[in-house]
């Protein structure tokens, strides 16, 4: 278990890799404290946006003693953004009680740099029994990164773009499935 | 090559993926789906993903979601 401020002095020389490290721990959290904006704003576009700018401040930030620093500016930062685009939008101003309690456990935590490693065995076997279309979309997505539109990982498997989402939709039920054999509660990990 | 269209569950899955395009100035665009979804089938998909990057984290050897690799793919791309 860290703080995720342990990652500062190499973040501070911008080092990716850190970087890398730092979003392993603080992604999960940042995206969790955004729930209260997911039905008007795309918040994966805003955690990547979020994301970004923390990597340009974060070799000018000062650590408030704290822990996880960093984090809770991420969190003010998306804070921030998601008002200003709801306000861009003239959508309803909305309770934003997820982020304060987002901010709360921030400093009252210590993270994992990534998912628990029993955690990670059991997905790891869950995945390797998904076959077909199933495994093959999904592989897809995780070797693109996020990086390629999913019109153009269909049509490297020689798919409809609706056939390769309906595939990604039974790949996900049948991971479900299987994690929940295993007594494995995702929700309950992003608690 | 088709389009999600109307088909909601294929909207969602659209949605939770971690892809997102530029706009021309630079900034990264909501999701096409975001829009053609009412506001239960955005937050289904918020969920999706959230369950999404933690599997993705779980399987990459770095512990790295589809999302943080896109930050970090463009944060390496622009020499960072």
């Amino acid at each position: 278990m860290l703080d995720l401020d342990d990652h500062l002095p190499l973040l501070a020389s911008g080092d990716a890799d850190a970087f890398g490290r730092w979003l392993a721990g603080a992604e999960p959290r940042l995206r969790g404290s955004l729930r209260s904006y997911a039905a008007r704003l795309d918040t994966e576009a805003l955690v990547q946006e979020v994301l970004l700018r923390v990597w340009q401040v974060a070799p000018r930030h000062v650590p408030d003693g704290r822990p996880n620093s960093l984090l809770r500016l991420a969190i003010r930062i998306a804070k921030n953004l998601a008002i200003d685009e709801i306000r861009r939008v003239r959508s309803e101003p909305m309770d934003d009680d997820g982020i304060e309690r987002a901010l709360a456990a921030a400093e009252a935590s210590a993270f994992r740099g990534g998912p628990d490693p029993l955690l990670r065995r059991v997905i790891a076997d869950c995945h390797e029994k998904l076959a077909g279309k199933p495994a093959e979309v999904l592989a897809q997505r995780l070797a693109s990164g996020g990086g390629e539109p999913d019109e153009v990982l269909a049509e490297r498997l020689g798919m409809r773009l609706n056939t390769f989402l309906q595939n990604f939709t039974r790949a996900r039920r049948l991971l479900a499935e299987c994690l929940e054999k295993n007594r494995v509660d995702l929700h309950a990990e992003l608690c | 090559m088709g389009t999600p269209g109307s088909d909601r569950e294929a909207l969602i899955e659209a949605l939770a993926g971690a892809y997102r395009a530029r706009d021309p100035h630079g900034a990264i665009s909501s999701h096409p789906a975001f829009f053609d979804l009412d506001d239960a089938g955005r937050i289904e998909a918020f969920e999706a993903a959230q369950r999404l990057r933690v599997v993705e984290a779980a399987l990459d050897p770095d512990g790295l979601s589809t999302t943080a690799r896109a930050v970090l793919a463009r944060i390496r791309a622009a020499g960072g």
